[in-house]
């Protein structure tokens, strides 16, 4: 048994972030108990029509949001409980609302800074309608093995400490929220537990008082004693000593009251809650409240230490008069635990992953990216360039000196060709359409291929196997003429023999003056000597130097193609950010750069 | 509650159609001479010159000058404004028209539990403190007006009759209004006077008002005044500064004189940390709370303040279980400040004293345990250890 809080509570939640956040911790203490959710909706316009997903265990659920309690209830017609979790600016309209709703019986407000009118205006309505409107400022409502609204109980480790899986035979009633978990606390160590425990919130007039909900939990045979936790200010715990002075009580009261401070601090200085003030002319003292406890036959220890003593002295009375049956403590392997999540099993050594994919060039998970183990800053440190990064991330070995300068070379003559070849004019045509930068240079990107730049790879992969089954060019060029086509690699639109590529020229030049052992270019200037012959045009081109000079160097075919893409990705960007810088305008295609060649202008045929 | 000094307090009134004595609030003798050119009433009424200050007896101070001309008002402002009392400078001086008047009233407004109660006397002024039983009340509840009859009842009941008893129930009715619609907690208006036109003006209120409900007003450009007869310190202000970006909240008073520096979480457990040390004999060297999940910078921010308190023996890092403010991460904001106040050696011969529960407890109570590694005579407990020995073991240590 409990009051408030129940098991058949079914809440609305009204609210965002924080809403959210109290549904999941509502959601753990379910768990707990092995019960579903007990929350229903939430009501929240920014986001209305969507769901907000909650973790229950292992399963996900999707909870609805709605722009109104009404709609919420329609949909919901189990809702009786609501939650507010909205700005104290408009946490009176939202709490309006919800007490208007038929279907709502009691109203819980977290929001703190709520205007005392607005509280108080709230309080008053709640009770012409004989509903519950517990706060502003609380921080919720708690019964053992039941339900939980909002937050209070804390983490779900201190939710199993204090046994709140099953009832005890003490209520709580606190104006504090962390003092709420710590008497739930004090409740399950000097006695058998809680019932239920409320926190009215710490404002000056809370909606609901000590009284009412002494009320209940008298009426509640499952709890045999309450306890309150106090404070200077307001006349709550005068309201509540006259009550349980007013005649006999079944259930036992425990209370201690903050404040006894104030009597040797200098004048009219206050502190604590924004309830805690004392009148005007000294009414609402501690003193003042802990004689009026203590004169209605409250148990009022002098200190807050002292309360689990007191706790504990009542609890064995209550066991010696046979009005409590003492509870059996839960083995350690029974205790409800939440599932592990896949990081904290791992790190208990409790599951085995099957991997998802596998790297074997980098690792991101410590403070900087390691290439093949090398920390970044280290290799930067050490006088390593880009070009070893390339060796590390594409070929895993860190490069020479001498392959390195090879590297750069490369990527410095293949950076861009100007604005007319098929990859530079695709970016530039997609930058003058408006297009961001990522886009365009992958729309520029997309032209790398078979007849454009992407010839690196073919070609090394030829020349490759030209050497490895130690080909003479003659019988090279037979079996690519038999069963590939033309050699990859060789021949240029516009250069030839006369008019060589002075990147070619460049790059041989530099590769011969080496002392390095070079095959496979001398094999494609081989083939170069006879393709020329045949055609002047069909030269060793760029593509083909590069393709061949990688090779010698080590690089694997497959990654090839990569040193063009690396290399005009950065003319590409340069001329993405040059139309960008100067506003291009829209282009298009001349009509008289086409040859239109399709029918002339002709009648349509009726349709058939 | 939020004290209003007079100056806004009068202008909230006369918002409301309560009349009140001509009054400006200025900051140098100069912007008072320039008032006093374009304002009849500064040239020809008797004047009354105070310091416009939250301090308390101001009068003992000197600070209220009354009966003064033009050139006595204004040599009165030139030496109020910079005056030092104790930590606070006077910065700001409010000059009044005096009122000629043969009566003084009494009325005041104040926020209960179920509504409003509406209070009024004959007996004004300093005559209201003897005659407490002659103030008649008239509780409106909240959501609803007071009738003109209720009013015209209490009027007369509290003694007023004929003409007085209807003005005094329009006033009332001003007040009423004012009270409702200003969002306040508290209006007294003592003396409330009938000056020789036979109209009733308010001579001094004291206007405390809800500060939460300020989202509401936006015409309270006015700041808010200390409401413990001082004004705040630099560091509270600049507490109150974090307080008002973050997330939960950080709260700070200092007490010049104690040696128990306090910086417990919670609005509730903080009053019994406080509570605690004051039992034993301790004395406060200041009120501290950090509550509702804090950034951990914000309480470090405060830790601050703390360790900088003068001629502290003991700082009491208190708390109770918490529900969601986590522990680890506010733990660490706390940190943060006490490693840097002893390197700057503010720490020296300081104990510190932890008591903590709550989300993440573990971790924070490690990292707090770990500082003794680095030199600090820090004592630290758990949850098992009740709220408040921590406060009796300093205190044994003395």
């Amino acid at each position: 048994m409990s009051i408030l809080a129940t098991k058949d509570t079914h809440v609305v939640i009204q609210g965002g972030v924080a809403g959210v956040n109290a549904a999941r911790r509502m959601a753990e203490f379910r768990y707990m108990i092995k019960q579903p959710l007990n929350v229903s909706a939430f009501v929240y316009p920014p986001d209305a029509g969507k769901t907000n997903e909650i973790v229950c265990g292992t399963e996900l659920v999707a909870i609805p949001i709605y722009r109104t309690i009404a709609e919420a209830t329609a949909a919901h017609p189990e809702i009786n409980t609501s939650l507010v979790y909205i700005g104290a600016d408009r946490a009176y309209a939202g709490t309006m609302e919800a007490l208007d709703d038929p279907h709502i019986k009691a109203v819980s407000m977290i929001t703190e800074g709520v205007p005392e009118k607005d509280a108080k205006l709230l309080g008053k309505h709640a009770r012409k309608l004989g509903k519950i409107f517990n706060g502003p400022s609380s921080i919720g409502v708690v019964s053992a093995g039941e339900c939980r609204l909002g937050v209070i109980g804390g983490a779900f480790d201190n939710l199993v400490a204090c046994k709140l899986y099953r009832p005890g035979s003490f209520g709580v009633i606190t104006k504090s929220g962390g003092l709420s978990n710590e008497i739930i606390w004090i409740c399950s160590q000097f006695a058998d537990g809680i019932t239920t425990a409320i926190g009215i919130g710490g404002d000056a007039y809370p909606g609901t008082d000590y009284v009412s909900y002494l009320e209940m939990f008298e009426k509640d045979t499952q709890t045999k004693a309450v306890v309150i936790v106090g404070e200077m200010g307001g006349d709550l715990e005068e309201r509540a000593a006259e009550w349980f002075g007013a005649k006999k009580r079944r259930i036992k009261l425990l209370s201690v009251v903050s404040g006894f401070c104030q009597e040797s601090l200098p004048k009219g200085m206050k502190f604590g809650h924004a309830g805690a003030k004392e009148g005007l002319k000294g009414e609402g003292s501690a003193r003042a409240k802990s004689d009026a406890l203590k004169k209605s036959g409250a148990i009022v220890p002098d200190t807050f230490g002292a309360l689990g003593p007191a706790i504990k002295a009542t609890y064995e009375e209550l066991v010696k008069s046979g009005q409590v049956q003492p509870i059996p403590d839960l083995a350690e392997a029974e205790l409800p635990r939440l599932p592990k999540t896949i990081e904290e099993a791992k790190k208990d050594g409790e599951v085995l992953i099957a991997p998802l994919i596998r790297t074997t060039i980098s690792d991101d998970r410590g403070d900087e990216p390691l290439y093949q183990g090398y920390p970044a800053s280290e290799l930067i440190n050490a006088g390593y360039d880009i070009p070893h990064i390339i060796g590390l991330l594409w070929d895993n070995r860190l490069v020479s000196k001498q392959e390195a300068e090879i590297i750069k070379r490369i990527i410095m003559l293949s950076a861009d060709h100007g604005p007319c070849v098929s990859g530079a004019l695709t970016t530039v045509i997609a930058a003058c359409a408006g297009i961001g930068l990522s886009q365009a240079v992958a729309a520029g990107m997309i032209m790398i291929g078979p007849r454009f730049g992407g010839a690196v790879t073919d070609a090394g992969r030829w020349f490759k196997y030209a050497i490895d089954n130690k080909m003479t060019v003659d019988d090279f060029l037979a079996y690519m003429k038999k069963n590939v086509g033309p050699v990859p690699g060789i021949g240029h639109r516009v250069k030839s023999l006369r008019n060589p590529d002075k990147r070619v020229k460049e790059l041989v030049g530099y590769v011969k003056s080496l002392n390095i052992k070079t095959p496979h270019l001398d094999f494609a200037l081989e083939v170069e000597k006879i393709t020329a012959t045949k055609k002047d045009n069909l030269i060793l081109n760029v593509d083909g130097t590069m393709a061949a000079v990688l090779v010698d160097i080590g690089f694997p075919v497959d990654s090839l193609n990569g040193f063009f893409i690396l290399a005009r990705t950065i003319g590409m960007i340069g001329h993405w950010t040059d139309q960008k810088r100067q506003s291009s305008r829209l282009i298009r295609l001349f009509d008289y750069l086409v040859n239109y060649a399709s029918p002339k202008r002709r009648e349509v045929p009726p349709l058939k | 509650m939020a004290k209003v000094l007079e100056g806004p307090g009068m202008g909230l009134l006369r918002k409301w159609g309560i009349q009140t004595p001509n009054y400006v609030v200025v900051t140098s003798v100069d912007e008072f001479e320039q008032l006093s050119k374009v304002n009849d009433w500064l040239q020809k009424s008797k004047l009354v010159v105070k310091a416009h200050e939250a301090l308390g007896s101001r009068f003992k101070l000197g600070l209220v000058k009354v009966g003064l001309d033009l050139a006595a008002a204004k040599a009165a402002v030139k030496e109020m404004l910079g005056r030092k009392i104790e930590s606070i400078t006077i910065k700001e001086v409010i000059v009044s028209e005096a009122i000629d008047h043969k009566e003084e009233y009494y009325a005041s407004a104040k926020s209960t539990r179920d509504g409003v109660d509406v209070m009024v006397t004959t007996y004004g002024g300093v005559e209201v403190e003897s005659n407490w039983d002659k103030v008649q009340k008239l509780a409106v509840e909240i959501g609803e007006v007071p009738t003109d009859s209720a009013l015209s009842k209490l009027v007369k009941d509290a003694g007023f009759t004929g003409d007085s008893a209807s003005k005094m129930a329009e006033f009332l009715k001003k007040l009423f209004t004012c009270f409702e619609n200003e969002d306040a907690q508290y209006v007294e208006i003592n003396p409330v006077v009938l000056d020789t036109k036979g109209n009733l003006v308010a001579l001094d209120a004291v206007t405390l008002l809800d500060g939460d409900a300020k989202f509401r007003h936006k015409d309270w450009t006015f700041s808010f005044a200390a409401e413990f007869g001082r004004s705040y310190t630099k560091n509270e202000e600049e507490v109150m500064a974090v307080d008002a970006k973050v997330k939960g909240s950080v709260k700070l008073i200092e007490i010049p004189g104690g040696n128990i520096a306090m910086l417990p979480a919670g609005g509730g457990a903080s009053v019994y940390y406080s509570d605690a040390v004051v039992a034993r004999g301790g004395k406060l060297a200041n009120y501290a709370e950090y509550s509702g999940d804090p950034p951990d910078w914000a309480v470090e921010v405060l830790t601050e303040k703390v360790c900088s308190l003068p001629g502290i023996k003991h700082i009491i890092v208190g708390g109770a279980i918490a529900n969601f403010t986590d522990v680890k991460k506010t733990f660490g904001g706390i940190i943060n400040a006490f490693r840097k106040a002893k390197a700057e050696g503010k720490l020296d011969g300081v104990k510190i004293w932890v008591r903590r529960g709550g989300p993440n407890e573990l971790q924070g109570l490690a990292a707090m345990r770990a500082l003794q590694d680095e030199g600090f005579d820090i004592h630290v407990f758990d949850r098992k250890t009740p709220l408040t020995d921590i406060v009796d073991m300093a205190m044994a240590a003395k």
